[in-house]
C-alpha cells in the first residue's frame, strides 16, 4: 500500500464517519478511562496518594476534554460535518418558512432559466463548432459594382476572373465555386424539389469536409460526360435509402436524369444552408445533393458574373484584409486587361468590378450576432433582478432572525461560522433555483421550434449540453453568492452589545434598511430599461406588420418550376396559359395570374433601363423587372393608379407595352403623364433597343423586405417562364383553394411539383418572423423582470409593515386615520418606484441608442413608449404595495401594542 | 540540547510504529510510557496526543486495534502493527535516514575536498 492509497483510505473512513451522523464516542471514553486508570495504578505503586496520582495522570494526558476533541476532529472531517450540519439546519429553516423559500427559489429559478435558455441559443449558433474544418479561415469572394444598386454580397467573380485570381493569389489555400440549384427528385413516382448544389472538385477540400461513406466529387467528375454522379446528405441517405451501405450501388433520378450515388456526407453537413447565403436561393433551406459543376470552354473565360458562389480558405496567418487588398489588386488589373463587351448589358461597367473578401462566419452570423447580444443583455438584467430579489428576501429573513443570530453570537458562535451558515442557506436556494431554471430552459427549448424564425443558423440544434449546464450552475453560484453575501456580511457586523441593548428591536423609520431600498430602486431601474426595450420592439413590430405591402394578404400563392421536358418557349407559354386559364375558370376564383419573382419570396431580378428622350444612360438606372400574366394584378390586389392593366390582346399582339409602379412615375415623371412614355431595358452596342410603351401605373409593392421602401418596378406581359409563382384570389378559404390548385396542377402535369402553397399573409409572416422572434423573447423577459421586481417590492413592503406593526399601532392610538397609514406605506413604495423610474429612464436614454438597428419607424427615445413604461411601472408598483398597505391600515391598535 | 523537546510532528507516527514493531501489541498507555523511556526522557510527550495519532494510523491501515486484557487484568485497547505498517516503517525509515544524512553533510565539516 503506497502512502497515497493509505491517505485515501484514511480520507474515506473519515468521510464515512462524517456522513453517518451517529457518533461512537463511548468506545473512546472507555479507552481513555483505562488509560487514566493504568497511569493512576502506576502512580499509586510509586507511593503517591490516589488523588495526586489521578491529578498527575490527567496532567500528563493533557486534559481529557482536549484529547476527546482532538480525537473527534481526527475521526471525521470537521469541515464536512460543519457543512452537513449547516445544510441540515438550512434545509430545516427553509422548510419552516415555505413561503419565503418558494418565492426565493422561483425568483432565482426564473433568472437562471432565462439565462440558461438564451445561452443554449448562443451556444448552438455562435459557439459550437461548424462541420467545416476551421470556419474562421473560410471566406466568400465577391465583386461588388457601385453602378448596381444591389448589396455588395450578391455577385461573385465571373469564371474567367475566378480562374485568374486562383492562379495569381497568395492568400488562399484553396478556392471553390458552387451553384445552387433545385432538382426534382423522383422517388417512386413522388416528385419533390430538393435543395442541391453543383460544385467543383475543390468544394469539399476547401470546406475540409469528408464523406462518411464513399468519396467526394473529384477532378474527373467535373469533365463533360462524367458528371452524372451525386454526393448525398446523411438525411437523404436515411430517408431514401434507409441508411443502408449498398447506397453506393444505387442511383437517383434528378430532373429525369440518372445520377449514380458516389458518397454520403456526415450528418451535420448540409452546406449551404439558407442562412449561409443571404442572397442565395431562398427556397433552399439546406442542401441535400451535390453534383459536379461542369463548365464549358466558353464559360471558363466569361468575365461577367454568373450565379456562382465563390468560397475560399485563407492560408494560415493571412488576414481578411490582406486577402482583400490582394484580390482588389488582381481585379484592378483584370478589368483593364479584359475590357467589357460594350454590347452586353453590364459590359460598360466592367471597369468598376471591385473585390470584397468577407468572412464566412460574418456572412451567416453577421445579422444574428447583435440579436443574440441583445438577448444576452436582457437575460443578464433578468438574472441581476432575480439576484436582487433573492438578496432582499434573505436580508428580510436575516432581519427577522436578528434575535436568533444575536443569541447565537452571544452563545459563542464564531462570525465565520455564522457567515457560512447564512451562505449555506443561500446556496441551498441557488441549487434549488438551478434545478428549476434547467427545467424552465428545457421547456423553452421544447417551445423553440414554434418560435424559430427560420433564418437563424443552427437554432434548431440548441440543446442542453455540458456548456449550457455549466452556465446554469455558474449563474446559480453567482446568484447565491450575490444574494447571500450581503445579508451574511451584515449579520457578521451585528454588534453584540447593541443587539443586547436594543433587545432585537430594529432601528430606522421605514422598517427596512437602506441596502434593501437600494436593491429595489436598482431592480426597478433595470425593469424600466427592459420594458422600454421591449416597448420599442413592440412598437417597431406593429409598424412593420402594418406597413402597406401593396398587395392583398389573403391571396393564395404557389410555386411551380418546369423541368427540361419544357425546353421550348412555346411549351412554357402553353403551360402557363393552361394553368392560369384553368385556375381562372374555377368557381369561386376571382383572378389568377403568374409572376416570375413573387414579393417577399427573397428572389430578385434587376434590370438596367433607359427612358426615351432622357439622353444617354450614365447612371445605369435600374428597376426590378417582372414577367406577369394578365390577371396577376387583380389576383394580388395591386391597384391600378393610371392607364390600364395588361390584356390578353397585349400578349397575342406582342405589343411592346409595359406597366410601371408609382415609384418610377414619381422619380421620372414628376408632374408629367407617364402614359405613352417609352422605356427600354435592352441595351445593344449601338444603343437602347426594343422600347416599350408605358400603358399603366400600378401601386408600389414591397419586394425584398417589409422594412424597405418599394423600389422602381416594371412589369412585362409574358407567359414564357421556366418557373413561376402563381397568385390566386378567390372567395373560398385558403385550404380549399390549395386543394383546387393541387388537383388542377395534377390534371395538367402530374410530374411537376407544386411547392410553397401559402397566402401572401404567410409570406408577410415569414418576412417578419425574426422581428417577431426578437420581440416576443424580449417582451417575455421584460414581463418576467417586471413580475420579479413587483414580487420584490411587495415583499419589502410586507416586511416593513410587519416590522412596524407596533409603530402603526402607536400612530393609530394617537389618532392617525387608517387612510394616513395606507398613504404612509404607499408613499414609501411610491418613493422607491419613483427613484427607480428616474434612474431607469436615465439609463434608457443611453442604452436604447444601441438598439437603433433593431427599430423600425420609431425613434429610440419614442415618447409614447417612455410614457407607457412610466404608467405601467407606477400602476404595477402601487398595486404591489397596495396589499401590504391595506394590511397596515387594518392593524388593530390595541392588539399591535400588546405584541412585543 | 539539554531541554526536553516537543515531539516533532510526523516523527511520532514512526516512533509509534517502531515501538509496536519491537514490543508487539500494546495499549495506548504502555506505548506512551515506552516512547518516553526510549527517548531517554528527552521528549516532552503529552500522552493524549498519542490517541489521534493512533487513530490516523489505524485509518491509514498501518495499525489495527482490538480490545484485550492488560497485565494487571484491566480491559484495554491493544494496537498491533499490520503488514502495511511494516512496509511503512521501512519506507519511513529510509526517508528519515536519507534526510538525516543530507542534513549531516551540512552540519559536520567536510572531510574530503
Amino acid at each position: 500500500m503506497s502512502s497515497f492509497t493509505a491517505s485515501m483510505r484514511a480520507f474515506l473512513i473519515r468521510l464515512g464517519r462524517s456522513v453517518r451522523s451517529r457518533r461512537d464516542a463511548s468506545a473512546f471514553d472507555e479507552e481513555l478511562a483505562a488509560h487514566v486508570a493504568m497511569h493512576m495504578e502506576a502512580g499509586v505503586a510509586a507511593g503517591l496518594s490516589e488523588s495526586e496520582a489521578r491529578r498527575q495522570a490527567l496532567l500528563k494526558l493533557g486534559g481529557a476534554e482536549q484529547v476527546r476533541q482532538a480525537q473527534r476532529e481526527r475521526a471525521g472531517l470537521l469541515w464536512l460535518e460543519n457543512l452537513l450540519q449547516d445544510l441540515r439546519y438550512g434545509a430545516r429553516t427553509l422548510r419552516r418558512a415555505p413561503g419565503f423559500a418558494m418565492t426565493a427559489i422561483a425568483t432565482v429559478g426564473l433568472g437562471i432559466g432565462a439565462c440558461t435558455a438564451i445561452f443554449s441559443l448562443v451556444n448552438a449558433v455562435l459557439i459550437r463548432s461548424l462541420p467545416y474544418g476551421d470556419p474562421e479561415r473560410l471566406v466568400y469572394l465577391f465583386t461588388p459594382n457601385p453602378n448596381l444598386k444591389i448589396p455588395a454580397e450578391v455577385l461573385c467573380p465571373g469564371y474567367g476572373d475566378y480562374f485568374d485570381i486562383r492562379r495569381e493569389n497568395h492568400s488562399f489555400a484553396s478556392m471553390s465555386n458552387l451553384v445552387q440549384t433545385r432538382f426534382s427528385l423522383d422517388e417512386r413516382g413522388m416528385v419533390q424539389k430538393i435543395g442541391s448544389a453543383r460544385v467543383d472538385e475543390d468544394f469539399f477540400p476547401t470546406l475540409e469536409a469528408r464523406p462518411e461513406l464513399g468519396r467526394a466529387i473529384g477532378a474527373d467528375d467535373v469533365q463533360a460526360g462524367h458528371e452524372k454522379v451525386a454526393v448525398i446528405s446523411h438525411a437523404l441517405w436515411v430517408s431514401m435509402f434507409g441508411g443502408r451501405p449498398d447506397v453506393l450501388q444505387k442511383s437517383l433520378t434528378l430532373d429525369h436524369a440518372n445520377y449514380r450515388v458516389i458518397g454520403v456526407m456526415a450528418a451535420e453537413f448540409e452546406y449551404p444552408f439558407g442562412s449561409d447565403l443571404p442572397y442565395g436561393d431562398s427556397q433552399i433551406k439546406s442542401t441535400q445533393i451535390w453534383v459536379p459543376l461542369v463548365l464549358t470552354a466558353a464559360q471558363r473565360v466569361e468575365r461577367e458574373p454568373d450565379n456562382n458562389v465563390t468560397i475560399a480558405r485563407l492560408r494560415p496567418g493571412v488576414t481578411v484584409r490582406t486577402a482583400q487588398s490582394e484580390m482588389a489588386g488582381i481585379m484592378a488589373r483584370l478589368v483593364k486587361q479584359y475590357p467589357g463587351d460594350p454590347k452586353s448589358e453590364v459590359g460598360p461597367m466592367r471597369q468598376q468590378w471591385g473585390a470584397l473578401v468577407k468572412k464566412f462566419t460574418d456572412m451567416s452570423l453577421g445579422p444574428v450576432r447583435p440579436l443574440l447580444r441583445l438577448l444576452v443583455a436582457a437575460v443578464v438584467l433578468v438574472l441581476l433582478i432575480a439576484c436582487g430579489n433573492a438578496a432582499n428576501l434573505l436580508l428580510a429573513r436575516a432581519a427577522e432572525r436578528a434575535r436568533e443570530l444575536g443569541l447565537r453570537t452571544a452563545l459563542g458562535a464564531g462570525r465565520g461560522r455564522m457567515v457560512r451558515q447564512l451562505l449555506t442557506e443561500s446556496l441551498l436556494i441557488g441549487a434549488a433555483g438551478c434545478a428549476v431554471g434547467i427545467v424552465l430552459a428545457y421547456l423553452f427549448l421544447r417551445l423553440l421550434p414554434r418560435l424559430d424564425p427560420g433564418n437563424i443558423p443552427r437554432l434548431n440544434e440548441a440543446s442542453l449540453d455540458w456548456r449550457v449546464l455549466l452556465v446554469a450552475v455558474g449563474a446559480a453560484l453567482f446568484t447565491s453568492l450575490f444574494a447571500g453575501l450581503l445579508p451574511a456580511w451584515r449579520a457578521s457586523r451585528l454588534e453584540l452589545t447593541e443587539f443586547l441593548k436594543a433587545h432585537g428591536a430594529q432601528s430606522g423609520s421605514s422598517g427596512h434598511s437602506r441596502v434593501q431600498s437600494g436593491l429595489i430602486v436598482a431592480q426597478t431601474a433595470m425593469v424600466v430599461v427592459l420594458l422600454a426595450a421591449a416597448g420599442l420592439l413592440i412598437r417597431s413590430y406593429v409598424k412593420v406588420v402594418s406597413v402597406d405591402t401593396g398587395f392583398s394578404q389573403s391571396t393564395v400563392t404557389f410555386s411551380v418550376s418546369l423541368d427540361d421536358r419544357y425546353k421550348k418557349p412555346e411549351q412554357q407559354v402553353a403551360f402557363f396559359q393552361q394553368v392560369t386559364a384553368r385556375l381562372n375558370a374555377l368557381p369561386g376564383v376571382i383572378a389568377a395570374g403568374a409572376v416570375n419573382y413573387l414579393p417577399l419570396s427573397n428572389s430578385e431580378s434587376i434590370t438596367l433601363m433607359h427612358m426615351d428622350g432622357s439622353g444617354s444612360n450614365i447612371n445605369f438606372e435600374q428597376a426590378e423587372a417582372r414577367y406577369v400574366t394578365p390577371k396577376y394584378f387583380e389576383a394580388m390586389g395591386i391597384p391600378l393608379l393610371a392607364g390600364r392593366y395588361l390584356t390578353d390582346d397585349d400578349y397575342s399582339r406582342k405589343a411592346g407595352v409595359t406597366l410601371i409602379n408609382k415609384r418610377v412615375a414619381d422619380i421620372y415623371f414628376l408632374n408629367r403623364n407617364p402614359i405613352g412614355a417609352r422605356i427600354s431595358t435592352d441595351r445593344e452596342a449601338d444603343g437602347w433597343k426594343d422600347f416599350n410603351t408605358v400603358v399603366g401605373v400600378v401601386g408600389d409593392v414591397r419586394h425584398m423586405s417589409l422594412e424597405e421602401e418599394a423600389q422602381p418596378q416594371m412589369y412585362y406581359g409574358n407567359y414564357q417562364m421556366n418557373g413561376a409563382y402563381v397568385a390566386v384570389r378567390a372567395t373560398l378559404p385558403p385550404a380549399a383553394i390549395a386543394n383546387e390548385i393541387r388537383s388542377t396542377l395534377k390534371g395538367i402535369d402530374a410530374q411537376l411539383a407544386t411547392t410553397d402553397i401559402r397566402t401572401m399573409g404567410d409570406w408577410v409572416s415569414l418576412a417578419s418572423a425574426r422581428r417577431r422572434f426578437q420581440t416576443s423573447l424580449l417582451t417575455a423577459f421584460a414581463g418576467i423582470a417586471l413580475v420579479l421586481a413587483l414580487v420584490g417590492l411587495y415583499g419589502l413592503m410586507a416586511f416593513s409593515v410587519n416590522r412596524r406593526t407596533r409603530e402603526v399601532g402607536i400612530r393609530m392610538a394617537l389618532g392617525a386615520e387608517r387612510r394616513d397609514v395606507l398613504l404612509l406605506v404607499m408613499r414609501n413604495a411610491g418613493g422607491l418606484v419613483g427613484a427607480g423610474l428616474v434612474a431607469g429612464l436615465a439609463c434608457v436614454w443611453i442604452v436604447t441608442r444601441v438598439m437603433r438597428s433593431f427599430l423600425f419607424g420609431v425613434s429610440e427615445h419614442d415618447p409614447m413608449t417612455v410614457a407607457a413604461v412610466c404608467v405601467l411601472m407606477i400602476v404595477c408598483g402601487l398595486m404591489a404595495a397596495l396589499v401590504p398597505a391595506r394590511r397596515a391600515a387594518s392593524i388593530e391598535p390595541m392588539q399591535a401594542l400588546r405584541t412585543e | 540540547m539539554g531541554d526536553k523537546t516537543d515531539v516533532w510532528q510526523g516523527t511520532l507516527a514512526l516512533m509509534i510504529l517502531k515501538t509496536l514493531e519491537t514490543m508487539g501489541p500494546q495499549h495506548g498507555y504502555g506505548l506512551a510510557r515506552r516512547i518516553e523511556q526510549t527517548s531517554g526522557d528527552l521528549l516532552q510527550l503529552n500522552y493524549g496526543t498519542l490517541y489521534p495519532a493512533l487513530l490516523k494510523l489505524e485509518q491509514e491501515g498501518y495499525v489495527r486495534s482490538e480490545w484485550g486484557v492488560s497485565d494487571n487484568n484491566r480491559k484495554a485497547k491493544f494496537y498491533e502493527l499490520t503488514k502495511a505498517g511494516q512496509k511503512q516503517i521501512r519506507r519511513a525509515t529510509a526517508d528519515w535516514e536519507q534526510t538525516t544524512e543530507i542534513l549531516s553533510r551540512f552540519l559536520t565539516p567536510a572531510e574530503e575536498a
